[in-house]
């Protein structure tokens, strides 16, 4: 489950230039606490990287 | 280059008795040449009233998402040496104590890797270091930490939780606040580093309803200590000061905002059931007065300034809450909190607006909570009781 969730999360980076996890958990129809769970692993990882425009955002590390 | 820029505006705030920034800022600008493109961005600002630093943006270290705000100019070829001029956000000890060496050791890594320039201390509680390029960011992090300094909060994160003084050197600490400030920074290291919510959450712990940090005007979540028994009278110091020629009546007994207490020219008593523990009396007598023997906190939700909707005072959560090692209970509360924040907050909403949008019976209800009369600020117009709607339908 955590590694299929993990596998669509950086699928999902890979098409988007920037997201919210709130949105990225709702297109990805997964409850927002189990992606930001990924998330948080992946940016300890360095493959995360977080901006800010006027609130957070993820986005993969290029 | 902007060596030879004047600075007329600016000097203006060198004149008169008061130390001036500018002064100070000129000082450093001598072996900074970021600190002089400051000084004239800001003169810039000052003749065309207008700000030129743009704000955010993709700056961190490697798996944080906080504690590195994004600065630049938004004149890089007028002013190079702050084209990218970040702050760094170092969370605060608890209370703010430090040894002069550790401030040393901290100055002595901005140096290396910054301006200089530090703001102490942020309005969350944090050192702020003002300045430094995207370069330096990474290298600057990797000191601080080998020093044992870690970021503070930025963005929609936990900002650092910031307290009072509270019992190193306060009397009237009925918790210990900078236990509970290190605790719960320790507990949520990923809610402080890694944005996730919609917005900002700020957490301050006062040790009395004094409220030293302002935590009710400034945190979505306070903790302020206060006691559940009765305020400590001491009748020999109480007719000391009566006997000094102190105006006890006028002074502490007319100005009890719930009219608690009693003075008979002799004896000074409570009803302690009408006592709201405001610290008024408390800090009009302290040598006869002291807060009560049953320690613990009240938890209030909601404060901030002005940002979806205008600055909210907290309101009453818990009336009351033991506060001790490990504190399962407020941590497990704050859990809630977050979880029903981020599942129906919406972008950049504090946690206050919304129980604001939904309503607090909503909130209560949804993370578990019993209202109880300490929550009303004020008695209610409407004498309806509204059920929810599926006790109707049964």
């Amino acid at each position: 489950m955590s590694e299929d969730l993990r596998a669509k999360v950086i699928e999902y980076l890979g098409k988007v230039d920037k997201t919210k996890t709130r949105d990225m958990a709702d297109n990805l129809k997964e409850k927002k606490s189990d992606v930001d769970k990924i998330v948080k692993e992946l940016a300890k990882e360095g493959k995360v990287e977080f901006l800010y425009i006027g609130t957070s955002y993820v986005k993969l590390v290029k | 280059m902007s060596e030879d820029k004047k600075t007329p505006l600016l000097d203006e705030l060198e004149k008169g008795p008061w130390p001036s920034f500018v002064t100070d800022m000129k000082k450093l600008a001598e072996k900074k040449p970021a600190v002089k493109d400051v000084l004239d961005q800001l003169e810039l600002s000052y003749a065309e009233k207008k700000g030129h630093w743009k704000h955010g943006g993709i700056v961190g270290v490697t798996g944080y998402g906080g504690g590195v705000i994004g600065r630049y100019s938004d004149k890089p070829e007028e002013f190079p040496n702050v084209a990218e001029f970040h702050t760094m956000r170092i969370n605060q000890p608890s209370g703010w104590f430090y040894t002069t060496d550790a401030l040393r050791d901290i100055l002595k890594t901005w140096d290396k890797f910054g301006s200089g320039l530090t703001n102490m201390h942020g309005a969350t509680g944090d050192i702020i270091l003002l300045g430094t390029t995207t370069q330096n960011l990474q290298p600057a992090f990797n000191e601080f930490s080998e020093k044992g300094w870690d970021l503070g909060g930025s963005g929609s994160d936990l900002r650092s939780p910031s307290c009072c003084v509270g019992p190193a050197r306060c009397e009237n600490a009925c918790i210990d606040t900078l236990d509970i400030c290190y605790n719960l920074t320790q507990e949520f290291q990923d809610e402080l580093h890694r944005p996730m919510w919609p917005y900002k959450f700020k957490i301050k712990v006062s040790g009395c309803a004094n409220d030293c940090v302002a935590s009710v005007a400034r945190a979505d979540f306070s903790i302020v200590g206060t006691w559940r028994d009765t305020l400590n009278i001491d009748q020999a110091e109480v007719r000391a000061y009566a006997n000094n020629g102190y105006d006890i009546k006028g002074m502490v007994v007319e100005k009890c905002p719930s009219n608690a207490l009693e003075w008979d020219g002799k004896t000074l008593s409570i009803k302690s059931e009408e006592c709201v523990r405001c610290m008024h009396c408390i800090n009009k007598m302290p040598k006869a007065l002291s807060v009560g023997q049953e320690k613990g906190a009240t938890i209030l939700i909601g404060g901030k300034a002005t940002i979806l909707k205008s600055a909210f005072l907290s309101w009453v959560l818990v009336p009351f809450m033991k506060m001790e090692p490990p504190y399962d209970e407020v941590k497990d509360l704050l859990r809630k909190i977050w979880e029903w924040w981020d599942e129906n907050g919406k972008m950049r909403e504090r946690v206050g607006e919304l129980i604001y949008r939904k309503g607090m019976r909503v909130f209560l209800r949804d993370i578990g909570l019993d209202p109880v009369p300490q929550m009303v600020a004020a008695p209610r117009a409407n004498p309806y009781f509204f059920w929810w709607p599926e006790e109707i339908n049964k």
